[in-house]
Formats: C-alpha cells, sequence, structure tokens
C-alpha cells in the first residue's frame, strides 16, 4: 500500500463524527478505508457505519458442541472402561451424568467464547498501529486511508465538521 | 426376622458367588475387648496413645460399642462390637473420586490404600463411622514392630483404612483351596477378631451358602442388621441380646 | 462539548438554573467531569501508594507466610496437628471453603445479572465485584488441597486414566466440585479479564515504565475500532448469560457434597437453594463491605455513590429475606419429623453446647435485614460497613454449624465426637482471609477498579427532561 496515505482527524462529538463519516462516503470512500476509533461504545449505528457480522455466535456453538460431547465421554464412556461396583449403582447414572455433562459444557462454552473473541479481534496484536492517545480521553478518532490526490478534500471535510487535530498518521507502536 | 436375611436382587443374579459376612451374637459377647486387640495385631494398626485418643485420633478397625441402660440400680451394660459393615449399598463407596473404595464381587467393601488421597468423604458418608483415618505417621513403638504381620502393608499417613474382613486371610485360604482343587469350607476362613473371641460371639461366613453356619445363624428370629432403615444392605449381622445386669 | 450535550438533551437550560432533587443531581455528578478527569481520578489512586498500603501488605504477606508454614507443618506432621476427628472429618478447613465460594458468588450476580437486566446502577461496582469472586474463588480452590490427605497426590483427581485406564468417579460430588469451581474460575477470570481490555487500553495510555510494559501487554493492542466495542459487546452479553447458570450449578454442587449423605440434617432436598441463598447473601454482604472499605481508602466518593449503596443495601436485604425463609423451609420440616438423631442434633445447636453460636447465627443474619430496610442505614456507609460485617459473622458461623455442627452427632451414640480447631486451622484458615485482602488491594493498585468505559457509556444515556416544574434525568435504551 505504498500509494496511499492515512490521514487522521479527532472529533470532540458524535453527531460531527457521524457526518464526517457520511461526507467521505459520498467521496467515494470505501468502509474498509475509514476506521472510527473511540474511547466509549458508541451504540451500533450511530455513527452511520456498517455493522459487521460476526462468527462469534457459531464459535460458542460449536464450543458446547465439544464441551458436551467431552463431558458425555467423560461421565458415560469412561465408567465402562474400568467397571467397578460402587455402592450398588449402576455404572453410569443419569443424575451424576447430567452435573457432568453440564459443567463440561459451560466450560467449553466459557473457553470458547473467549478465545473466539480474541480470534475474531486478531488479539494479541502487538505490532504498530495507526492510533492517537487522546481516544482514550474522550475523542474520537476517524483514519482515512486515501489516494494522495484525495487528502485536499479529506481535510477539508475534517476542517468543516470542527476537527481539532488533522495529522498525517504513521503506524506507531502502541 | 425374615427380613434381615433378604438377598437383594443383585445377588440373585449371581448365587453362587460368595458373599462374605459376620454374624455377631449379641448375647455371648461380654465387652473383652480381645477382638480389638486381634486385629490391631493382624492388620498393623497403628496405637496412638492416650493423648490422641483423647483426641478422638483412635484407629479401631473394630470397636465395642458400650452403651448404658436405665437408671441406678437397674443399670444394664450393653456391648456391641461394630466393625465395617461391608454394605451391599454401600453409602460410602460412589463418593470417593478416586475410586479407592469399592465391592468386590464377593460382597467386600475394598479400600484400596494406594488410590486413596484422602478427602475423608468416605468417612463422613460413612453412617456406621467405622472409616479410620491416618491422622499421622503410623507409629510403632518398642516392641509392637515386632510383630508387623508381613501380609498387611502398613499404611501411610493420610488415607483412610477400615477393616477388610482380614481379606489377606481369606485370600490365603481361597488359594490354598484353588491350589488343592477343593472347595473352601465353611468355617475355614476366620478374620483375626472372629478367631480371637474367647465366647464365640463372632461368626464368620458365606451367607450366600444356605448351609454355612453364619446363614443359618442369621435366618434366627434375633437377627437385625445395625441401621437397617437406611437400606445400606450390610453383611454384619447382629443376634439380639437378652438381659445383662452387672 | 460532548458531554455537556449529552447531560442537557436538547432542553437549551443553563446549568445552575435547574432544579433537580438530590437524589437526580448525585446521579449527574460525573456528567460535569470531561472523560480526562475521569479518568484521572481513577488511576491516580492507583498509582500513590504511601507507607499505610505498604504496612498492610508487610502485616497481609507475614499472616500468608505463618499461614504456609502451618500448612508445611500440617502436611509434613500430618492432618491428625488440625483438630479434625473421627466423626468430625470435616472441620474449619470445609466450613470456610464453603463460606469463601459463597462470598464468590455476588460478583457475577451483580455484573451478570444486571448487566442482563440493564440495571445501569451497577457500571462502577462491577469490576470489584468481579475480582472479588475470582480471589474468593481462588481462595475456596486452595482448601480442596489444604484437606486432603495426602495433598502431593492430589492430581489423581484430574480427569486423566492411570495406567490401568481407570478413570477419576464421576459419580463422586466432589469431582463435580472441582471441575464446577475450575469452571466458575476460569469463567469469572476471563468475564473479569474481557471487560477490563479497554481499560487496560486507557491505563496505557497514560502511564510509562513498567506498569506502561503491563498494561500494553494486557491490553492486547486494544484501539476501540468499532468492530473491536461491537464484539467485546457480543462476548460480555454471551459470558453473562453462560455464567449464571454456572454460578448456580457451582454452590448447587457444594451443598449436594453434603445433601448426598446420609448423614441426618445434611440429607435435605433443600440444601442446594439454601445454599444459593445464602452464597448471595453473604457475597452481597462481602461486596458493600469492601466497597465501603475501598471507597474511603482510595477516595473514589465520586464513583462509589450513595445511590449504589442503597440499591447495594436493598439487594443484601432481599437475600436476606430469602436466606430466612429457605433456612425456616428447612427447619421447620427438620423439628417436625422429630426423627430421633436429628431431634438430638436441633436440640444440640439449639439449646445444647453450640446455642451460643446458633443463636450468633441468627441475631447476625436477620438483625441486618430488619435494619438495612431503612433507607438512611443503606445509605449511610458506617452504619452499611457494620451491618454487612455483622452478616458474614454470621454466615461463616452458619457454615461451622453446617458442617462441625452436624457432623458431632450420627446415628450411632457412641460415635458422637466434638471438635475444636487447633493453631494449625486457625493459621490457615487466617492465611486465606490475607491471602483474599492482599490479592484485592494489589489488584486494586495495578487495575483500574472502576470500569471507566463501562461509566463512560453510562453518562451517554443520560439527558434531562421536563416533566412539569422538574428537570429529570432520563435514561436512553442503548445497548
Amino acid at each position: 500500500m505504498e500509494d496511499t496515505k492515512h490521514l487522521m482527524g479527532l472529533f470532540r462529538d458524535g453527531t460531527e463524527t457521524a457526518q464526517v463519516i457520511d461526507s467521505l462516503y459520498e467521496l467515494g470512500m470505501e468502509d474498509r478505508q475509514v476506521t472510527v476509533m473511540t474511547g466509549v461504545p458508541y451504540p451500533e449505528r450511530s455513527l452511520g457505519r456498517h455493522v459487521e457480522w460476526l462468527r462469534l455466535p457459531n464459535i460458542v456453538l460449536a464450543g458446547a458442541l465439544v464441551g458436551f460431547f467431552l463431558g458425555l465421554f467423560l461421565a458415560v464412556i469412561t465408567p465402562h472402561l474400568y467397571r467397578l461396583d460402587i455402592g450398588g449403582h449402576p455404572t453410569v447414572g443419569f443424575p451424576p451424568a447430567a452435573v457432568i455433562t453440564f459443567v463440561f459444557t459451560m466450560m467449553a462454552t466459557i473457553v470458547s467464547t473467549f478465545l473466539g473473541v480474541l480470534w475474531e479481534m486478531n488479539f494479541p496484536e502487538f505490532g504498530p498501529k495507526h492510533y492517537d492517545k487522546r481516544v482514550t480521553d474522550g475523542y474520537l478518532a476517524v483514519l482515512v486511508e486515501h489516494d494522495p490526490s484525495e487528502e485536499g478534500q479529506v481535510r477539508k471535510i475534517f476542517e468543516q465538521h470542527g476537527c481539532d487535530s488533522i495529522q498525517r498518521s504513521e503506524r506507531q507502536p502502541l | 426376622m425374615a427380613k434381615a436375611v433378604r438377598v437383594s436382587a443383585k445377588e440373585k443374579q449371581d448365587e453362587n458367588r460368595r458373599r462374605w459376612g459376620m454374624v455377631i451374637d449379641l448375647d455371648r459377647c461380654t465387652g473383652c475387648q480381645a477382638c480389638v486387640v486381634a486385629c490391631h495385631a493382624e492388620n498393623n494398626v497403628p496405637v496412638v496413645g492416650e493423648q490422641e485418643a483423647a483426641r478422638s485420633h483412635s484407629m479401631h478397625w473394630i470397636r465395642i460399642e458400650r452403651y448404658w441402660e436405665g437408671e441406678y440400680p437397674n443399670v444394664k451394660a450393653r456391648f456391641m462390637p461394630v466393625l465395617c459393615q461391608h454394605c451391599g449399598e454401600a453409602p460410602c463407596e460412589p463418593v470417593c473420586p478416586v475410586f479407592a473404595t469399592y465391592h468386590t464381587p464377593e460382597g467386600l467393601n475394598a479400600q484400596v490404600y494406594n488410590r486413596c488421597i484422602g478427602t475423608r468423604y468416605c468417612g463422613s458418608a460413612c453412617p456406621y463411622k467405622v472409616r479410620v483415618f491416618n491422622w499421622f505417621r503410623p507409629d510403632f513403638p518398642e516392641p509392637l514392630e515386632q510383630q508387623l504381620n508381613p501380609d498387611v502393608s502398613v499404611r501411610q499417613r493420610g488415607i483412610i483404612e477400615k477393616c477388610s474382613f482380614c481379606v489377606q486371610r481369606i485370600r490365603r485360604v481361597e488359594l490354598d483351596a484353588d491350589a488343592s482343587g477343593r472347595e473352601v469350607e465353611d468355617g475355614e476362613v476366620q478374620p483375626a477378631c472372629v478367631q480371637s473371641c474367647p465366647p464365640s460371639a463372632l461368626i464368620f461366613g458365606d451367607l450366600n451358602d444356605p448351609e454355612s453356619e453364619a446363614s443359618q445363624l442369621a435366618r434366627s428370629r434375633r437377627a437385625f442388621r445395625l441401621l437397617d432403615f437406611l437400606g445400606t444392605d450390610p453383611a454384619v449381622i447382629y443376634l439380639k441380646g437378652g438381659e445383662t445386669n452387672v | 462539548m460532548s458531554d455537556r450535550e449529552h447531560m442537557a438533551g436538547d432542553s437549551d437550560v443553563p446549568e445552575g438554573q435547574i432544579e433537580l432533587s438530590e437524589e437526580y443531581r448525585e446521579r449527574l455528578l460525573l456528567a460535569q467531569r470531561t472523560d480526562a478527569e475521569i479518568n484521572a481520578a481513577v488511576l491516580r489512586p492507583m498509582m500513590e501508594t504511601g507507607p499505610k498500603f505498604w504496612i498492610t501488605v508487610a502485616i497481609l504477606s507475614a499472616i500468608i507466610l505463618w499461614g504456609l508454614y502451618a500448612w508445611g507443618y500440617m502436611i509434613y506432621w500430618g492432618m491428625g496437628t488440625a483438630g479434625i476427628n473421627n466423626p468430625v472429618y470435616w472441620g474449619l478447613f470445609i466450613a470456610t471453603f464453603v463460606f469463601w465460594v459463597g462470598i464468590s458468588h455476588a460478583g457475577t450476580m451483580i455484573s451478570a445479572v444486571l448487566r442482563i437486566f440493564k440495571a445501569d446502577w451497577r457500571r462502577p461496582i462491577t469490576r470489584g465485584a468481579e475480582a472479588m469472586t475470582a480471589f474468593a474463588l481462588l481462595m475456596a480452590g486452595l482448601y480442596p488441597f489444604i484437606h486432603l490427605g495426602r495433598v502431593w497426590k492430589f492430581y489423581w483427581m484430574l480427569p486423566y486414566p492411570n495406567n490401568r485406564f481407570m478413570w477419576p468417579n464421576f459419580q463422586s460430588p466432589l469431582m463435580w466440585d472441582m471441575v464446577a469451581i475450575f469452571t466458575y474460575l476460569i469463567g469469572s477470570s476471563l468475564y473479569l479479564y474481557l471487560a477490563l481490555i479497554p481499560d487496560m487500553a486507557m491505563a496505557r495510555d497514560h502511564s510509562v515504565g513498567w506498569r506502561y510494559k503491563l498494561y500494553r501487554t494486557l491490553a492486547l493492542g486494544w484501539r476501540g475500532t468499532e468492530g473491536e466495542w461491537h464484539k467485546l459487546h457480543r462476548a460480555l452479553n454471551i459470558f453473562s448469560v453462560i455464567i449464571i447458570p454456572v454460578f448456580l450449578s457451582v454452590h448447587s454442587i457444594v451443598a449436594w457434597d453434603f445433601a448426598i449423605t446420609l448423614q441426618p440434617r445434611w440429607h435435605s432436598t433443600i440444601f442446594a437453594p439454601y445454599f444459593i441463598m445464602g452464597a448471595v447473601y453473604s457475597g452481597l454482604a462481602a461486596l458493600a463491605t469492601i466497597l465501603v472499605i475501598v471507597r474511603k481508602s482510595m477516595r473514589l466518593e465520586e464513583f462509589l455513590r450513595r445511590e449504589h449503596f442503597d440499591a447495594l443495601g436493598k439487594l443484601v436485604m432481599v437475600a436476606g429475606l430469602g436466606w430466612i425463609y429457605f433456612w425456616f423451609a428447612g427447619f421447620i420440616v427438620e423439628w417436625y419429623g422429630n426423627d430421633p438423631v436429628t431431634r438430638e442434633l436441633i436440640h444440640d445447636e439449639v439449646a445444647g453446647k453450640l446455642a451460643p453460636l446458633f443463636w450468633l447465627q441468627m441475631t447476625a443474619n436477620i438483625l441486618p435485614v430488619i435494619f438495612l430496610a431503612f433507607r438512611k442505614i443503606r445509605t449511610n456507609p458506617k452504619w452499611l460497613l457494620g451491618f454487612t460485617l455483622l452478616i458474614n459473622v454470621g454466615m461463616y458461623t452458619e457454615r461451622v454449624l453446617i458442617v462441625v455442627g452436624n457432623m458431632q452427632r450420627n446415628y450411632l451414640p457412641f460415635d458422637w465426637g466434638t471438635y475444636k480447631p487447633t493453631w494449625v486451622e486457625i493459621s490457615i484458615v487466617a492465611m486465606t482471609f490475607a491471602g483474599f485482602i492482599l490479592l484485592y488491594i494489589l489488584f486494586s493498585r495495578i487495575v483500574p477498579y472502576v470500569p471507566v468505559w463501562e461509566i463512560k457509556e453510562g453518562r451517554l444515556r443520560y439527558s434531562l427532561r421536563r416533566i412539569g416544574r422538574l428537570w429529570v434525568p432520563t435514561a436512553a435504551e442503548i445497548d
């Protein structure tokens, strides 16, 4: 991507930021060229961006299934591998099997949710990135990846909407 | 009391199998504690001493429970030897996380010392409180260490042990009988407590063999089982005692 | 400026002229601060550690070291150095285990249940609650080890086959216990950590030195892009749904450890819900205690306000009523049945040797419920501290009574016994209390105690609306 440049504008206001994004789209920018960073979670769609479809629920379901079968294996199969009569109980009883299967399902679901969301976010990722520390102080950062020729237009849009700071953005260690 | 010798459905399936059991005639028990001593000697059960016994750390696989009944001067003493009841439906068995205790096909409630990690859950679950925990390293002060039984392992600290119906004696008789190609005879197996009981209050035998002395006594009208209402199906059958005035 | 605008909404009412009742004004306190000021207010007490802090750390460490010595002593010489005996096989260790598992229950209660119900007041206290869960569980998790006769063989309980292909016994409630507590520990730690990532990024942007390196690592490269927020929200929502059944199952299983035995007074179907209710009661009370102390010592008065104590006090009160109900529901059945062993146990507890403990339990658990019904007491940190501490004294006593009290008596009177803890048990129990406090205060100095991003998110929701003469804050429905 040597022929593109990055411009970052910092805004204080959510509404202005949404308008900036609209204007950028009118300019012909694509979704992937615009990144918005905030220190506060803004409600979905409040900035006029399209919402990604997540694989997370599928990962979670897959994890739950794995856990279910693992629990089932431990509770139902393993007692048959070495049968012992304990207190006149059947080798496999429903209540203990239900408890074990349930808990293992839950354990795998939890772990897969965590790993799934890290995977979706591409974390951990410690390389240099486009970022500005003022984001966590309440600024909304709009990062635009653009052709060098478009720079003037992008700057103009930023300035029109009361941008606090416009800067060339370089990748930097976080 | 026919109920006392009720044979559970599971046992009916393999009626040919032995079910080792003991009959304790409370009429004959004098509370002399010979069985307790014999058990300690046979099974390498440590003697903890006065101080630890006072802290309820004593380790008897069989104990004589003594109850006083009535008001002075009409006081009656009752003695009841209590050992592991080798329950058919033992509450101690399913609770062990590592299968350290289980039921053998011959009806013994086995304790596998090597598997035990000392959760003491079986002890809490046992309604008879006959399970014994090794609170300390086993200690055999002079000259007790001279008479340790080589057939029985000495248990490490931190594990549960309990009456095994002298499983080492059972095995020896069974192996000897097998080697000479004959059946085990009734009365041939004698756990240490049975052997040492002066008035023969304890009788050991196969409860599934209708001819054995133990099973015949178990059919007596005096027969009852300890805490039978809990449904634990014990293999120890008591014969009700009469009046014993002191 | 955006914050002001959110606060005032579309109304062009000049500040200062708005008439707000105190309750409403309190809720809007934060709205007048900028994001940077909030960051600073949360980070400052973390970075400043005075001599008091280090003295506390030193004392706690000494208690922990002594407890470790006691534990080593017990492992070396045998479990008999503790006061447990035959028939009281389980003593203070298991009672304290149940207590810690109980304490751990409020964290999820607050953060997951309240998140699902979108109760907004939860925001500043969620992290403190979740940390309490994680650390209480860590302490609870020590006890199965402490309690093992051969702790050096603990790994025999792990689910893998031995060389004869024999697996552990999954019919044993101890296996359920181990698996469930492990699951809950993983779940609550990950839940805590996940919600922490944006705040780690915030701390990263405002720190230098070793803290910077630590926060940078823990932030995993968080920048706050929309995608990241979106995914984080989804994950947290999934987590809060999953963790509730886990939290219910954990304490049920702890209760079943007791209830599946034939021991009179343990062998009861009400034990699982009774334990859960007691856990929530003592956990919420402990949370209130901790919040009062942290608020004072870390000067977080601005974030932990009267409305939080008010709401938390109400929850504690409701849980207390629940505990009383479940206790009574169990007691009446046992009392009426008049079974000889149960009768003896009840008599021993209510009028016998254990009576002082029993009446302490009842007083310490019932009295606060009555007093917490008053708003003045709920919102007064000192009273709240006193009553919630009292509740946990009561709940600890309850656990001791359940474990020790009931084991002293059983079917054969010859086996009845007594129990007195020795210095070994007391030292080890003290070790876990000190360990919990130490972990907690270290945590509060390393991690933003107040979830900053959640507070800021909550602030987005509020605006003012005019109803008649009154200006009231209204909350917007956003996820």
